[in-house]
């Protein structure tokens, strides 16, 4: 058989098999943990607003307690282009570490492993982290060029490393932004722990989560990490074709909890997206609940914040009915 | 170590290095990347090349070059080929060539690649073998396969989903020191996208694989403003000894036309 010949045969088997696949209903979800999950929709409509005052409003309305605590704040620092919106931006971290100060934790860092770049401070410089945040410098570890110790059961690896400054912190705070992604469908507080995985012992890209699989990958390091707390920066997110050659999308709100299932189903509903058919939480969903009904929301409603987000054909299914 | 090399007062400090970088090596010849971590990496491309610049060619770099060259980029496989074939793959990667994963079992990326490609022609002349001249040109074809439309390089891997991906300045930079030995033409585009980003970037690292990259091309790259600014880490501050005009930039230099 020609490739000419191939070609048309493959593409009627491969729509076929995609047809069935679609009427096909996805198999339920799992129930999730005991009891509902408090997450907070917060409005924010620009990054001049006092996010502190914001930010503490949302802490109280899921019971968020750091005291003592050694918290560790995860932006997503991903790459910077100067004409859209990549990362965390600078002023929802520094009011995060003002807000970990209030309340009364012990410790407060800032660390990050960018997935492709190598200079992580040059990133953190053309992101404005290192003339907003104050004293970054000093608060800051490159994730990628950590120490690192091993950890078993893993995503079924006999041995999995991860920096240290990640395995010492009581709280790991996901500071994510609200975008589209083109492998995932879209990236939010548990996409965000890519980042505490080594570049170093894995590379640029950690092209081991990628063999393991991204969705089982974000499934895996949430369920490794329920140390957590997740603020999403929706203040200004990205649609279309994120996670970095995406447009701006102004949504006007932070989203924060405890239970990262949770908020990124909320994200997710938001966006116009449905979480029940993002792989990634279906696959964690017994970590956390993305059934609204159990999930409380707190401050605003989705339906007074809801914007959709463009979505790449590829992902046009997700589109929330 | 390399940055240190032949410098006066170092040779005693370089020997516990180096004792202490060989003994990280595994049974299969793969390095460590330090005492706490198991299993053979990229790193173990670094250790060849500094054992090529200290002239051991014993039977312990032998099975770091035999490891070498029995890795090849997961992406290579003939799935993954059938499949960029017949156009399925959503990113535009050229999986023909067979280049050097960070970790063994993983796809291949410029980086990884570029390293073993320098420690493989540093020793081409001690460890002589068709097998290690193939995988040579498969090295060198991968990396120009996987050049951005910008005319540099990323990680290595130039669009998704019909997408263009930029370049970036660090990685040109890495991708121009494992192409050394091509053609001057081939690489006349490349070199110039490099003196660009050179001129353009703030990243210090970017900065200093960019000036080694020239260097080791013959160029003659001037100093920038900034360009003595106390270096934040041992990395970095060995990467600019390196590129400097009197550094040890020579010994990524990898001989003639491969």
């Amino acid at each position: 058989m020609t490739r000419r010949q191939f070609i048309p045969l493959a593409g009627i088997a491969a729509t076929a098999s995609y047809a069935s696949i679609k009427l096909q209903k996805p198999p339920k979800l799992p129930d999730g943990p005991a009891g509902n999950s408090a997450v907070a929709i917060v409005r924010a409509r620009s990054y001049s607003e006092d996010l502190v005052s914001r930010m503490l409003q949302g802490a109280r309305e899921c019971g968020l307690d750091a005291r003592g605590k050694r918290v560790l704040l995860k932006p997503n620092l991903v790459e910077f282009e100067s004409s859209t919106v990549i990362n965390t931006d600078a002023t929802i971290i520094a009011a995060a570490v003002e807000l970990f100060h209030r309340l009364g934790a012990a410790e407060v860092r800032i660390g990050e492993g960018p997935g492709h770049r190598r200079d992580t401070l040059d990133l953190a410089d053309d992101a404005r982290y290192r003339y907003t945040i104050p004293q970054f410098d000093s608060i800051f570890t490159d994730l990628n060029r950590d120490d690192v110790s091993p950890v078993t059961g893993f995503a079924n690896e006999r041995k999995f490393y991860f920096p240290n400054t990640v395995l010492g912190a009581d709280l790991i705070v996901s500071l994510a932004k609200m975008k589209t992604h083109h492998w995932a469908g879209a990236t939010l507080s548990m996409k965000n722990l890519f980042g505490l995985v080594p570049g170093a012992i894995y590379g640029w890209p950690k092209n081991k989560l990628h063999y393991i699989g991204i969705p089982q990958s974000v499934a895996a390091l949430s369920r490794h990490f329920r140390n957590t707390f997740a603020i999403v920066d929706g203040v200004v997110g990205m649609e279309g074709n994120g996670p970095i050659q995406g447009t701006p999308k102004p949504a006007g709100v932070l989203v924060m909890g405890r239970d990262l299932v949770a908020v990124d189903s909320t994200c997710c509903r938001i966006m116009g997206i449905d979480p029940e058919k993002v792989e990634y939480l279906r696959l964690a969903a017994d970590l956390g609940h993305v059934h609204p009904g159990r999930i409380e929301q707190r401050g605003e409603s989705i339906a007074s914040v809801q914007t959709n987000f463009a979505l790449i054909e590829e992902f046009s299914g997700l589109r929330l009915a | 170590m390399l940055a240190l090399h032949g410098t006066a007062g170092s040779q005693a400090g370089l020997h516990r290095a180096w004792k202490l970088v060989r003994s990280w090596q595994t049974p299969d010849g793969s390095s460590r990347p330090s005492g706490q971590v198991e299993g053979g990496t990229w790193i173990t491309a670094h250790t060849v090349t500094l054992a090529s610049v200290r002239g051991v060619y014993d039977d312990q770099v032998r099975r770091s070059v035999d490891w070498m060259l029995s890795v090849v980029g997961a992406e290579h496989n003939m799935l993954m080929r059938t499949a960029a074939f017949f156009h399925l793959l959503k990113t535009t990667l050229d999986v023909s060539h067979a280049g050097w994963p960070w970790r063994e079992g993983n796809a291949a990326w410029i980086e990884p690649t570029v390293h073993t490609l320098v420690a493989l022609k540093k020793v081409r002349a001690e460890y002589r073998s068709s097998e290690l001249e193939s995988r040579v040109r498969e090295g060198e074809a991968m990396v120009l396969s996987r050049r951005c439309t910008d005319g540099g390089w990323n990680c290595g891997n130039p669009g998704v989903l019909n997408f263009d991906l930029p370049s970036y300045p660090e990685t040109t930079g890495l991708a121009l020191v494992g192409l050394q030995g091509r053609s001057a033409a081939e690489l006349a585009g490349p070199l110039a996208v490099a003196r660009r980003f050179r001129q353009e970037t703030k990243s210090s690292l970017a900065k200093a694989w960019l000036t080694i990259a020239l260097r080791c091309h013959g160029d003659h790259p001037a100093e920038l403003p900034g360009e003595n600014k106390v270096p934040t880490d041992v990395m970095l501050a060995a990467l600019e000894a390196l590129g400097h005009p009197d550094g040890n930039y020579r010994l990524f230099g990898t001989g003639g036309v491969a």
